[in-house]
């Protein structure tokens, strides 16, 4: 009773933290709300949709990039290199925890990436799908 | 009178053992010099002190040492080389004890270019590697013209190394002796009917002081001098944003390595980056290419500064595309740059531990064996 009396407290003082779950879920809630704007009949991101785009391979974009999988290779849960020889953390979340929770930086690296692998920025859609494949692994 | 040759010991132990040490030295020296690999740099830079402790014993020596070690007991007047090389010529030579005229003129030969060899290397070494005694004195440019000038006595040095066998022989055959064996027993046999000449005694303690005088000297300044910061480098202070933003994808690439032009050309277009879009919101960008522009080659006087001044024209922001880059990196097999742990060309850490620095010194290189790739 008296704990729930402090919750009940802390929530009318923040009431911003009632309404956002965390940083990542705030990434993820931006993108609905664009893909929403984009499709009307958006009904959500699919982690298998996600999981397609991650292994497919683009002729569009750089030739030394023809797929995500080029550089963090061809598992979620293994660590990358990059071209330049640097190792990436996994892209999973079970195995790189503090991930997709800077938007800045996930805006930063979909820029970058799409662009080399696709030759084009993501769609909204695409970026949720991608993130939704990468936070269920 | 005694049948039994009467002998005369010419060349006094100390004599001897600096002779033979600094055919070691030398030969040594000389094989590091031109056939070791560059991170054999420190053997031969040793190597060099070495032979510079020889040489001031020699000198030492020459003034306080027994009769024919004297300088003074071989310095002979042009008459009688001319003599000496006319009785070399009539197969009736004169007869010496110590040092003939010709060989004289090559101890004091090889010993000048000895000096001048370990000079050259010293001020080699502080120009262009920024190491040792002379790395806070010497440009880049004059250590340049040192190295030059150290190669061009290397090879007068072989020259006159079998000069001087050649005299040794020729000399032999000529007086029936064998000098080589003088040189390690230390005598020479008294021809018949020969008086020992009255012989001038080493002179210990000038010796000894004047050894330990110009050791100490040679030791206190060189130690104290190499405390002075290398002069190729600057202070630089090292960009958090630079670190972190570069470093995701690639090593930290020292400003020095291209020059100013390389680098706004590069930060210019970060969307074409080597085959990838890395591309940077504009502040972060321009906080990036104005610290590298700002510490760019033209600032450092270091080898690799000075030399990756000179990019590719139709690649001016790849280091890998310079024509200095690839010369002293045409011996290395394609597969070490292909294969782990190296990768690519582009990974200077992987065989320069001390790349971050951008000093790239010959010791500090060490290239892995490539692993088969899985």
């Amino acid at each position: 009773m008296r704990n729930l009396l402090i919750i009940i407290s802390i929530l009318a003082f923040f009431p911003a933290m009632a309404a956002s779950a965390g940083p990542r879920e705030d990434v993820i809630a931006q993108l609905e709300t664009l893909a929403k704007s984009d499709d009307a009949n958006f009904s959500g991101f699919d982690a298998a949709r996600g999981k397609k785009l991650f292994s497919a391979k683009f002729s569009t974009g750089k030739p030394e990039t023809p797929s995500c999988t080029s550089c963090h290779s061809t598992s979620p849960k293994n660590a990358g290199e990059t071209r330049a020889g640097k190792a990436i953390d996994p892209m999973a979340l079970s195995k790189t925890s503090d991930r997709y929770t800077d938007p800045k930086k996930v805006e930063k690296w979909f820029r970058r990436n799409c662009n080399s692998v696709l030759g084009r920025e993501c769609t909204p859609l695409e970026k949720g799908d991608f993130l939704a494949f990468m936070i269920s692994q | 009178m005694s049948n039994k040759k009467q002998k005369i010991r010419i060349w006094d132990l100390p004599t001897r053992i600096y002779h033979w040490l600094q055919l070691l030295v030398v030969v040594g020296a000389l094989l590091s010099g031109f056939f070791a690999p560059e991170w054999w740099l420190g053997i031969h830079v040793w190597l060099g002190y070495g032979l510079i402790a020889l040489l001031v014993f020699r000198i030492a020596w020459g003034f306080f040492g027994p009769e024919y070690s004297r300088f003074s007991s071989f310095i002979f007047s042009p008459k009688t080389l001319i003599s000496h090389i006319k009785g070399i010529k009539e197969g009736k030579p004169l007869h010496f004890f110590g040092h003939n005229p010709l060989g004289a003129l090559m101890i004091f030969a090889l010993i000048a270019v000895l000096l001048g060899i370990s000079l050259s290397g010293l001020i080699n070494l502080g120009g262009v590697e920024n190491q040792g005694a002379l790395a806070g004195f010497v440009d880049y440019a004059t250590g340049d013209i040192a190295g030059k000038v150290h190669l061009f006595l290397a090879f007068a040095l072989i020259a006159m190394i079998f000069l001087h066998i050649l005299g040794v022989v020729v000399e032999g055959k000529i007086s029936k002796s064998n000098l080589t064996k003088s040189m390690i027993d230390g005598d020479k046999p008294l021809l018949e009917g020969e008086k020992a000449p009255i012989l001038r005694p080493t002179l210990f303690v000038p010796a000894i002081l004047s050894i330990a005088g110009i050791g100490l000297i040679l030791v206190v300044g060189s130690v104290s001098m190499s405390k002075v910061p290398a002069s190729g480098f600057i202070a630089m202070p090292i960009s958090q944003t630079y670190q972190s933003e570069c470093s995701d994808c690639h090593i930290i690439y020292h400003p020095s390595l291209l020059p100013k032009n390389s680098w706004a050309i590069m930060m210019d277009d970060l969307s074409e980056h080597f085959g990838e879009d890395a591309s940077l919101d504009d502040e972060t960008r321009d906080i990036i290419a104005n610290y590298l522009v700002r510490y760019s080659a033209e600032n450092w006087d270091s080898e690799a500064a000075n030399n990756l001044l000179l990019v590719d024209k139709e690649k001016p922001i790849q280091i890998t595309a310079t024509a200095y880059w690839k010369l002293r990196h045409a011996k290395i097999d394609e597969e070490v740059f292909k294969s782990k742990p190296v990768r690519t060309a582009a990974n200077c850490e992987a065989c320069h531990s001390d790349a971050k620095t951008g000093r790239f010194a010959d010791e500090n290189i060490s290239i892995p064996k490539p692993k088969k790739q899985p």
